[in-house]
């Protein structure tokens, strides 16, 4: 007897905390979502910041009066522990449960496939902040991804040269791998479709430091503008050098060059450099500085892109909702797939038939060793 | 575009020309390829870094440090690792080579961090410009500081008693030993000197390309290894010729073909050539 009472104790310490997750005070009338991220495990950093995104995001939302005429949220969390099995295991849960309208997450695009089928199934959305592998969103009318493709990005990074710079010809140096043929080609593409001409594209391995000899061949070729789709190491390297050559070119990238190690590493050659980013923390828009100071004032560190992501998506979501005017699960997908310039914090979205997002960039340079939007 | 090349090849060609030796230096002493060699460049750049972080920016400074650096851990190296496996089959002691190479690339990525740390540019003003070419202070003190390195060696090896010693060891050790000569301690001076060579190329490509990271030494030490074969492994003028031709043929490979190709044109030429002539450009023909 005793015995069994032990264990009904046992067992009810394992299960209260199941049921405890989140729901905190649930008014009858109150929207459910839930979030599925890997807060515990490697990844464990950006699924607590999902976490306190998302948290941040629903009180900001029910202090403006909720949607619908005052209804407010409430989050379910579950834990991936970065683990695609885990993902899917949470899926089921969410799915059974028919309070739940939709789901957030989860942060891999592994994790996120991993689910995949069986909201599918279900029919429940399936929202990922950071998913951005290229089978995910297009793998059901149900997944969405908002962190944005490089087949958006090329287009945005060809306008900067185009019409900003006034940039005509350029020549382009990427990465040999697919992220960097990606980003080439579509960057090459746009630029060539907006009437300018690339006059050389030349690619390296990952592990060179020699980028002398190309960078020669390259100051050959009469262009005006230079286009690396590197990351930032590579990218402080092919400055340093290309400044060694005295090739006075105006230097363009990608959103993998904003980071403050390609300034710590490139020095005075990365001064001018032109670049691009979805969220760009020291943004004076009141908006994104209310989030950064009451992010880094509840949680000690400031949010990263990641956070931010996060941070949008329950926005989108409660957007979607409201344009629906209904909690029902399939209205939502619909009132989702239409989403058109919704203005995030990490770049306005908008969902291609795919489910991917074209995003838009801020537009930086670097003067005085600092990154500042370029006006 | 051909000279600013030849420019780009003769600064790439001094490193490849300094690691070269180091290896020829190794191989001519002891017929054993030194594939740790990669890593004594790799901690002479560190070691070249920390002085220019910590103490001061100078580049001659960093550039003795990397040299420090390289001979002590040459002579450890030797020490500890080969000492013990003289005499017993080559392939031992060529097996500890690439062992101690990845103990201390993991080793400097646990002490470090695998992310490239920067080192400050150095004299990067132009000095002059030839018909659009330009030439930075820092490439005509990167291929002086060679050229002074490779005459000192050249002077050191034939012009005094421990070289004499070395070029004695290198024709026969067992007989050299006989004579009175003390094999250990220039056996262990030889891979302290090719320590001391590779630390060197280390902090000059260091400084050349602004970067320092734990696994630097890896393609660069390939490479060179490749040259002194080219050159013809067991002389020190050969692997000089080799490192120079190496970085030419790189960067007139990028100019003609594609940057893709550079290290594809740079062993296609070696491959087909050593099929001609296994021996090397200067090589001894092995009887």
């Amino acid at each position: 007897m005793r015995r069994i009472v032990l264990v009904s104790i046992l067992a009810a310490a394992l299960v209260v905390p199941v049921f405890a997750t989140g729901q905190t005070e649930a008014a009858d009338d109150s929207i459910h979502v839930a979030l599925s991220a890997p807060i515990t495990g490697d990844w464990s950093e950006y699924g607590v910041n999902f976490q306190r995104s998302v948290e941040m995001a629903i009180e900001a939302i029910n202090a403006d009066g909720g949607v619908l005429g005052g209804r407010t949220f409430r989050l379910s969390v579950g834990d991936t522990k970065g683990n695609p099995q885990e993902s899917a295991t949470l899926a089921q849960k969410w799915t059974s449960d028919d309070s739940i309208v939709a789901q957030i997450g989860a942060f891999s695009s592994s994790s996120s496939m991993a689910a995949q089928p069986i909201y599918d199934a279900a029919g429940m959305v399936q929202l990922s902040p950071t998913a951005s592998h290229a089978d995910y969103a297009k793998g059901s009318p149900w997944s969405f991804g908002i962190v944005g493709t490089q087949a958006g990005e090329g287009p945005f990074n060809a306008a900067f040269a185009y019409d900003d710079l006034d940039l005509r010809k350029i020549a382009v140096l990427h990465l040999n791998n697919d992220w960097g043929i990606d980003t080439a080609k579509y960057f090459s593409e746009a630029f060539e479709s907006e009437g300018g001409e690339i006059v050389g594209t030349e690619f390296y391995f990952d592990g060179e430091s020699d980028f002398t000899a190309v960078l020669t061949k390259l100051k050959d070729s009469d262009a005006d503008g230079l286009f690396i789709a590197s990351f930032y190491n590579d990218g402080a390297g092919i400055n340093i050098q290309r400044d060694r050559l005295d090739w006075d070119v105006t230097v363009l990238g990608p959103t993998s060059l904003y980071s403050p190690q390609l300034i710590s590493l490139g020095g005075d050659s990365v001064e001018g450099l032109y670049t691009a980013t979805g969220f760009f923390a020291e943004d004076p828009d009141p908006r994104l500085r209310a989030y950064v100071e009451g992010f880094t004032e509840k949680y000690g560190d400031p949010p990263n892109f990641h956070a931010a992501l996060a941070y949008d998506a329950m926005f989108l979501l409660a957007d979607a909702i409201e344009r629906a005017g209904s909690t029902d699960r399939e209205a939502i997908r619909d009132a989702l797939a239409e989403t058109s310039d919704f203005p995030g914090l990490a770049g306005s979205i908008t969902f291609t038939e795919r489910g991917d997002a074209n995003k838009g960039y801020s537009k930086l340079t670097i003067a005085d060793g600092r990154f500042i939007p370029y006006e | 575009m051909f000279l600013q090349q030849l420019v780009n090849g003769i600064t790439q060609g001094s490193m490849f020309a300094l690691l070269a030796i180091s290896f020829a230096i190794v191989y001519g002493t002891l017929r054993l390829v030194n594939f740790a060699t990669g890593s004594l460049y790799m901690v002479g750049a560190f070691a070249g870094w920390m002085i220019v972080q910590f103490v001061t920016a100078n580049l001659f400074l960093a550039i003795l440090a990397g040299a420090v650096a390289g001979f002590i851990m040459g002579f450890v190296l030797e020490r500890f690792a080969f000492r013990a496996l003289r005499g017993v089959a080559r392939i031992a002691s060529l097996i500890c080579t690439i062992g101690f190479a990845w103990f201390i690339n993991e080793l400097m990525t646990v002490l470090f961090g695998a992310e490239r740390k920067a080192m400050p540019p150095f004299y990067s003003d132009t000095a002059f410009v030839i018909s659009g070419v330009s030439v930075s202070w820092l490439q005509i003190i990167l291929v002086a500081v060679a050229v002074v390195i490779l005459v000192l060696l050249q002077l050191l090896i034939f012009r005094t008693r421990i070289g004499l010693a070395i070029r004695a060891v290198s024709l026969d050790f067992k007989t050299a030993g006989l004579m009175g000569i003390p094999i250990d301690r220039v056996i262990s001076f030889t891979f302290a000197l090719a320590g001391a060579m590779a630390g060197i190329s280390g902090v000059l490509a260091s400084a050349y390309y602004n970067a320092v990271f734990p696994f630097m030494g890896n393609i660069a030490g390939l490479k060179s290894f490749s040259a002194a074969v080219f050159g013809g492994l067991t002389s020190i003028p050969g692997a000089i010729l080799g490192g120079y031709l190496l970085g030419l043929v790189e960067n007139f490979g990028v100019q003609v073909i594609s940057a893709g190709y550079r290290d594809i044109i740079g062993f296609v030429i070696m491959v087909v050539f050593l099929l001609v002539r296994p021996q090397g450009l200067l090589g001894r023909k092995s009887s």
